[in-house]
Order: structure tokens, then C-alpha cells, then sequence
């Protein structure tokens, strides 16, 4: 197939699209003669390079080279492989991946790292407040505190606000009960054991000090699973 | 003609060209003779640079001597939802270094996407001599010290506009850096600040400022200090509010009233932030004259966002969060019968249920009531081919049309097919279109009616869409106008971009992520195209390491006259001649 990266500038008709962008003033001996030709030749690529190259003024007849001919192909079977591997390469990047960001996928949807930081500032994560009776505006930022969660076995984290809890019990039932939409999960609570990150970085499990200091510690969480 | 031309003294034509603004005329004109490049060159005031790396500043330089503005951008535009790994560059101190020798009387600095240190706003302030205007946008790396270096030196200032800028901010005392005398500011934005400014600082600048006809004020500043600051500025065209919350009091509220109806000159109102429904009434005295309300951070529900908008008549731009659901937006069709521009922003982006009931009703009704409107962002959970059609029918005026279903490929729910047929309407109806972002679950065909239909087409940001090369080969050859490309989480590979190779040197930048492009195939382009830079970013450490046929993680390709960057952080490869020997 034509995917042999040695392969020189092409000129040849081009089968998908009938008035060929490709060919419009070539020299069929350009074909043999590989790429050094046009960036001597003058008439294919302006010589002069002009700062308007640069910032958007072309002249009307930019010549499309090709480094490749299109076959009219595209993904035949050595792209299916590839794209195997392609998944295989990617496999290790995803958990990765999901714990660096705050969102599923990282950058989906596609809104401004700003503005979901004033999002995440909202009280109450942006939900709505009716008619709330507030003091200064930001005052509310201590009364949220969000933290990253992970349960085990699960590839996306996701991102909880701690002072919507108030005890280990109903923090832990509720996480069980988010993971537990995607995943089929045994409710019962005796199953699973709440670990947390503390301020130096230390795992621990959850449960041993006071719910407020928890909550001053706690940098991440991880559910595990009993025997798991 | 020619003869007449080359008779003209140089001041004629110097006085000529100086009624011509557009970037484009003024490049046009530069191709004309050498006599018209030379004079064009030495009276060119103002550039834009759409890529820092593009050019280097002593080219700019040499052919520009006289300039007084300038406006950067850096970093490519996916890196504002985080895909740009951070210490990726964009750094502006080279370019203020240079300019500081070469431009002594420069008055404006635009910034886009940059990083700007403490360091390089001192030189800023200390280097030129009449500055005047410094916008940064999106900008970070700097703190408020770098601020008040600005607001004690620069004496001459009429606008400093952060936007959406990432600033550390120590000490709100770095508007008291103002000196006394100063009076000439005319905008000022610090709403992205987090922390307090000093508020007497603040009120003293408003009220010895005559012009100033903007101001922006930051979440920090309350709803009871902005009464005062109005009445020191009844002048003030543009207004962004502080935190628009307060416990409801029947003084407080009618100080803010009046402070309001004085300001008679108000056409755009922003900020809003914890907005308490109970004083939205306040601003209602000014409402019929104002033409543009950002409430994208107003957690408002539809009720009262319904009354806000039926006293705008002559809105011409609103962004606001889906709290307005599709009640609101047939609101905003009936009584706002001159908008321009929409903006719906998702207030739940990560929930997995809707929170309110927006759907793609609200956009077609919309479309249908707005005559004028042909600028959209819209975020949404659902869509049908069926409204496609109706919005492309309705809006053929349509310019800028940016869809955002908020699931990845998310199918037409009634038919549940792909909505290739009703993108494939928006290009084929909307033939002034400039700027497109598609989402929700799309095949090649899409790209097909793209790269037929879209020949005005200059940004087009596609994410989880297409089956094969086809899709991506469709755009580069048939979308004449394009400039930038971004592509995320598609099965685009080396063939489309190789076989489309001479396409790129005619855009400003592609980016691609998460897709199939080799390692090989870039390697391939940078070395047969000396004109791109090709740059691979891989965070998994060098490309080399792994087989040839593995894609790259990210890839950002853009022409340049500059050759490779020298910034690079240890995840960027530039894929030159000397490179690909190195890394083979």
C-alpha cells in the first residue's frame, strides 16, 4: 500500500476528487525528481518568502504538494492494525490521564479551565440558590472543599465536595451509591473500606480521627473493596 | 498606472496608506512594488502576529521600525481546556526584550495565550516612554507586583484589561500604585483577580478617571460598594459587576436602583457572580438601552432571567448558563428581536443527567425569532438532524456556529442517527460560515459536506467524530479558506495529512491529539517541509523509544519564517532535518 513514508512528492491523478488540488501546474518529471525540485524551482513556491507568508497573505495559486498519493483507501487493513496498537499504546495513558483532570475526559466538554474554576467557586458547584441571603462573595469559598475520589477497579475518578457530608457513614454510602451507577456494586457498606491521602502525601485508612479534621487533612480518597 | 504610481512622492503615499487599516489591505499593499513595500513598511503603526513562533522579533523588526502596536498570540487554543501540558511556552519576554530597544514610543501590547512574567511587565513599564493600551488574555505567569510596576510607571494608561488572565495575586494594594495625578484611564478589567482590591484605592481611580468608560470589577468587590463606585462614574459604557449578592433590604436596594438609572451611557453589563434574583429589578431602569449582558455566572433560574432579558429590547449579545432553558430562550426570540451573538454555557458540564431543560428546542426557536443573530456557542445534552436543518434554513446568515453536545458522540435521539445531514445543512446554507465547532456522533460524510460546502471556512474544532482518513482528507482539500484546525480523539492518520502536506504551509496551525498520526509521518513532514514546524508532544518521554507506526500522543503543526523554537520543554520534539537524523 502507499503508506511507505519514503515516499516521495506525488502527482498523480487523484481519485477521490475530480478537479485533482494536487497537480495544478506540475511537471510530470517533479514526480521522479522527489521533493528537492520545488524548493528550488520558482515556479512552484514562491522564492521570495514574504513576512505575509507567514501571517495569512497568499497569492491566490498556493500549489498542494503531497508527501503521499491517496489511494482512495483509506483505512485498509494496516491501518486497522495500527489502530490495535494505537489502543494498546494508549491503554496505560487513561488512568493516568483521568486522575490529572477534574473531568472524565480531559478537556471534554470544552470549557475554559477559567471559567470551571469559577464554576467549582459557585456555592454549592454551581447549583442553583434561590434568593439566597449571602454576605461577601468570597466567603463562600471555604464552604466548599472538593476532593478527588477513586474506587478501586474503577478507571474514573471523579470529584466530590466534602463539606456536602458530615459524618464517615454517609460519606462512604454516598460514594458507594455514585460508583455504583456506572458499576454493579454490592450496597452494603461492610464491603468497602474508605482510605484516604492526608496533607503529607500519607495513605491511611479513614475513620480514626475526628470528621473535622478529616476533613482538613483529606487530600484524595480511594474506595477499596474488602478483600479486594 | 504603474508610471502614475512610482510618481507619487512617498509622503502621498504615506498619507494614503494611512487611512487603511485592515491587516489585509495593508499586506496587499506591501505586494504591490518595491516602492509601495518600502513606504508601507516604514508607516505600518500596528501588526498582529496569530503565532509568536511564526516570526521571530528581529524579523519583525528589521521591516517594521515604526511600530506603536502589537498584538501576540501563543499557545495553541485547545490549551484553554487544558490539553497544552503546562511549561509548553508561549513565553513573551524575548519579544518585549527586543522591542523594548527597537520601540521605545510603542503604546500597545496585546497578549493572547502568552506567559507573561512579573519581570516582563516591569520592562513593559519602565521601557516605553507613551504606553498606553496592555489587554491580556489569557494570559498567567504573573502576580500583582508586576501590576503595580504597570500602574506606577505607565502614565499615559487608558486600558489594562486582564480577561480571563491566571494572576497571583499577594496584595489588592496594587491599585494604590495609580499615582495621584493619574486621570487618563479609559477601561480597566481585573475580574479575573481572586483576592480583595483596595476599595478606596479603587474609588479614588473611578472618580478622578473622566473617561473612563469601562470597568470591570472583580467577584471580590461587593454588591453594597457598587452604588458608590457607579455614582463616581455615571459615564461608564461597560460595567462588570462585583459579587451581585447581599441581604435583601429595601435601602440597599433602591441606593443601587438609583445609582443604576443614573448611569445613562450603560450598554453592557457583566459580572453578576452569586447574583440574588431579589436585586436583578436594579438594573432594570437602564435595561432598554443596553445591547449586551454576559450572566454566564449568574446562577439565576429561568423565571427571573425571563424578566431580565423581556426588559432588553435592544440586546445584541447574551451569554448565560442553561438555568435559562428552552422557556427562556423563546423569551429571548420574542422580545430581542436585534440579537446578534448567543452564548448557552452547561451549569452541570459533569453531571450525567440533565439538570434543566435545555434541549435543541431553545436554539431553534432562537434562530427562528432573531433575524440578525449569526454568532452561537451552545451547550447542550440533545440535538436532531431535523433542528439542524431548521437552524441552517433559519440562520443562513449564520458566521460562527459552535455546537457542544455534551456527551461525545451522542446520535441524533430521535432517529438515532449520526447528524452528519444536519452539520452537512449548516455548511451548505450558512456560506458566509468562518468558524465551526461540531460534537455528537458524526462519520466521514460530514467532512464530505464540510469540505464541498464550507469554502469561507477559516476554524473548524472537531472532536470523537469520523471513521477513517477520509474524513480529515475531505477538509484539507477542499476547505480553501482554513487557518486553523484542531482535532481531538479522531481516527485521522498519516495519510490524510501527508497526502495534504503543501495545505498546511498555507494555514496558521493544526493541532491534533489523540489520534492516529505516526510517529514516522511527522517525522516525514518535518523533514520534507522546512517551512512547518512540527512539533510532537508526548508526555510519555521521547517518540524515539517507541515503534515508528506508534501515534504520537499530541501533535501542533504551524508554518513559520522562524525556524524551530528554541523554548522547548523536555515533552516538545520539533521534527526538523537535523532532528529526524538525531532521533534515527
Amino acid at each position: 500500500m502507499e503508506l511507505q513514508l519514503d515516499l516521495s512528492l506525488s502527482t498523480t491523478h487523484n481519485p477521490i476528487d475530480g478537479s485533482n488540488l494536487n497537480n495544478k501546474g506540475f511537471d510530470p518529471h517533479d514526480q521522479i525528481l522527489g521533493l528537492k525540485p520545488w524548493s528550488h524551482d520558482g515556479c512552484l513556491l514562491d522564492k521570495k518568502r514574504s513576512f505575509e507568508d507567514a501571517f495569512g497573505k497568499f497569492k491566490d495559486s498556493p500549489q498542494a504538494l503531497s508527501l503521499l498519493l491517496w489511494s482512495g483507501h483509506p483505512n485498509d487493513e494496516d491501518d486497522e492494525k495500527r489502530e490495535k496498537k494505537r489502543l494498546s499504546c494508549r491503554l496505560s495513558k487513561m488512568n493516568e490521564e483521568v486522575m490529572e483532570g477534574d473531568d472524565l475526559v480531559v478537556g471534554w466538554p470544552p470549557i475554559k479551565s477559567w471559567r470551571k474554576k469559577v464554576l467549582r467557586q459557585q456555592p454549592s458547584g454551581g447549583r442553583i440558590v434561590n434568593n439566597r441571603v449571602a454576605g461577601g462573595g468570597g466567603s463562600d469559598l471555604i464552604n466548599s472543599k472538593y476532593v478527588k475520589v477513586k474506587m478501586e477497579g474503577v478507571a474514573i475518578a471523579r470529584k466530590i465536595d466534602l463539606k456536602l457530608f458530615h459524618s464517615y457513614q454517609t460519606l462512604t454510602r454516598s460514594l458507594i451509591t455514585m460508583f455504583g451507577k456506572c458499576q454493579q456494586l454490592e450496597k452494603d457498606n461492610a464491603n468497602y473500606r474508605l482510605a484516604y491521602q492526608d496533607k503529607d502525601g500519607d495513605w491511611l485508612l479513614a475513620g480514626d480521627i475526628p470528621w473535622q479534621s478529616f476533613i482538613e487533612s483529606v487530600h484524595r480518597l480511594e474506595l477499596l473493596r474488602n478483600g479486594g | 498606472m504603474l508610471r502614475m504610481a512610482s510618481s507619487f512622492p512617498e509622503e502621498v503615499l504615506e498619507h494614503v496608506f494611512s487611512f487603511i487599516h485592515s491587516d489585509k489591505d495593508r499586506n496587499a499593499i506591501s505586494l504591490v512594488c518595491k516602492s509601495w513595500y518600502e513606504v508601507e513598511r516604514w508607516c505600518r503603526r500596528r501588526i498582529f502576529v496569530g503565532n509568536c513562533y511564526a516570526v521571530s522579533p528581529p524579523m519583525v523588526i528589521r521591516r517594521f521600525p515604526e511600530l506603536r502596536s502589537v498584538e501576540l498570540k501563543g499557545k495553541p487554543h485547545f490549551a484553554d481546556f487544558n490539553l497544552v501540558p503546562d511549561g509548553w511556552g508561549g513565553y513573551v519576554f524575548p519579544w518585549i526584550e527586543a522591542m523594548a530597544n527597537a520601540y521605545p514610543w510603542l503604546e500597545e501590547i496585546r497578549l493572547k495565550r502568552m506567559v507573561v512574567t512579573d519581570e516582563t511587565l516591569e520592562l513593559i513599564a519602565k521601557s516605553f516612554k507613551n504606553f498606553k493600551v496592555l489587554v491580556l488574555s489569557s494570559c498567567e505567569g504573573f502576580s500583582t507586583d508586576g501590576l503595580a510596576a504597570i500602574a506606577a510607571n505607565c502614565r499615559n494608561l487608558k486600558e489594562l484589561d486582564l480577561r480571563e488572565s491566571e494572576v497571583d495575586d499577594p496584595s489588592g494594594h496594587w491599585l494604590s500604585h495609580f499615582p495621584d495625578s493619574f486621570a487618563s484611564l479609559v477601561s480597566l478589567n481585573i475580574s479575573c483577580l481572586g483576592s480583595e482590591v483596595s476599595f478606596s484605592a479603587l474609588e479614588r481611580l473611578v472618580g478622578r478617571c473622566p473617561n473612563l468608560s469601562t470597568l470591570r470589577l472583580n467577584r471580590a468587590v461587593p454588591l453594597d460598594k457598587l452604588a458608590n463606585i457607579l455614582r463616581r462614574a455615571p459615564q461608564l459604557v461597560e460595567l462588570g459587576t462585583g459579587a451581585y449578592s447581599a441581604e435583601l433590604r429595601p435601602d440597599v436596594f433602591s441606593s443601587l436602583a438609583g445609582a443604576f438609572s443614573g448611569c445613562k451611557e450603560l450598554r453592557s453589563l457583566s459580572g453578576f457572580w452569586d447574583a440574588v434574583p431579589g436585586y436583578l429589578p436594579a438594573i432594570y431602569p437602564i435595561c432598554s438601552s443596553v445591547t449586551s449582558l454576559n450572566l454566564s455566572y449568574a446562577t439565576v433560574q429561568s423565571p427571573d432571567l425571563i424578566k431580565l432579558v423581556s426588559q432588553c429590547q435592544s440586546l445584541q449579545r447574551l451569554w448565560v448558563l442553561d438555568y435559562i432553558e428552552d422557556v427562556g430562550l423563546e423569551a429571548l426570540a420574542s422580545f430581542c428581536k436585534d440579537l446578534r451573538e448567543l452564548r448557552v454555557f452547561p451549569s452541570d458540564p459533569f453531571a450525567l443527567e440533565p439538570n434543566v431543560s435545555l434541549t435543541e428546542q431553545g436554539l431553534v426557536s432562537v434562530s427562528a425569532g432573531c433575524p440578525k443573530l449569526h454568532s452561537v456557542l451552545y451547550f447542550c445534552r440533545q440535538m436532531t438532524n431535523d433542528a439542524l436543518v431548521t437552524i441552517a434554513k433559519n440562520r443562513p446568515n449564520m458566521t460562527r456556529f459552535r455546537l457542544c453536545i455534551i456527551e461525545p458522540r451522542t446520535p441524533d435521539y430521535i432517529t438515532l442517527q449520526p447528524l452528519d445531514d444536519g452539520f452537512g445543512a449548516i455548511v451548505e446554507h450558512c456560506k458566509d460560515l468562518q468558524r465551526l465547532s461540531l460534537s455528537g456522533l458524526l462519520t466521514d460524510h460530514v467532512f464530505e459536506y464540510i469540505g464541498t460546502h464550507a469554502k469561507k471556512l477559516e476554524m473548524l474544532s472537531v472532536a470523537f467524530a469520523g471513521d477513517s482518513d477520509l474524513g480529515l482528507h475531505h477538509v484539507l482539500s477542499g476547505c480553501e479558506n482554513l487557518r486553523k484546525l484542531e482535532i481531538r480523539d479522531c481516527p485521522f492518520g498519516d495519510k490524510a495529512l501527508l497526502v495534504n502536506a503543501a495545505k498546511l504551509e498555507t494555514m496558521r496551525s493544526l493541532w491534533m491529539s489523540s489520534c492516529s498520526v505516526s510517529f514516522g509521518a511527522c517525522k516525514l513532514l518535518g523533514q520534507k517541509m522546512p517551512r512547518l514546524n512540527v512539533e510532537v508532544i508526548d508526555e510519555r518521554g521521547p517518540p524515539d523509544s517507541r515503534p515508528e507506526s506508534c501515534p504520537v500522543e499530541k501533535l501542533y503543526i504551524y508554518r513559520t519564517i522562524a525556524g524551530p523554537r528554541f523554548d522547548m520543554p523536555g515533552f516538545v520534539w520539533t521534527m526538523d532535518e537535523d532532528s529526524a537524523l538525531r532521533l534515527s
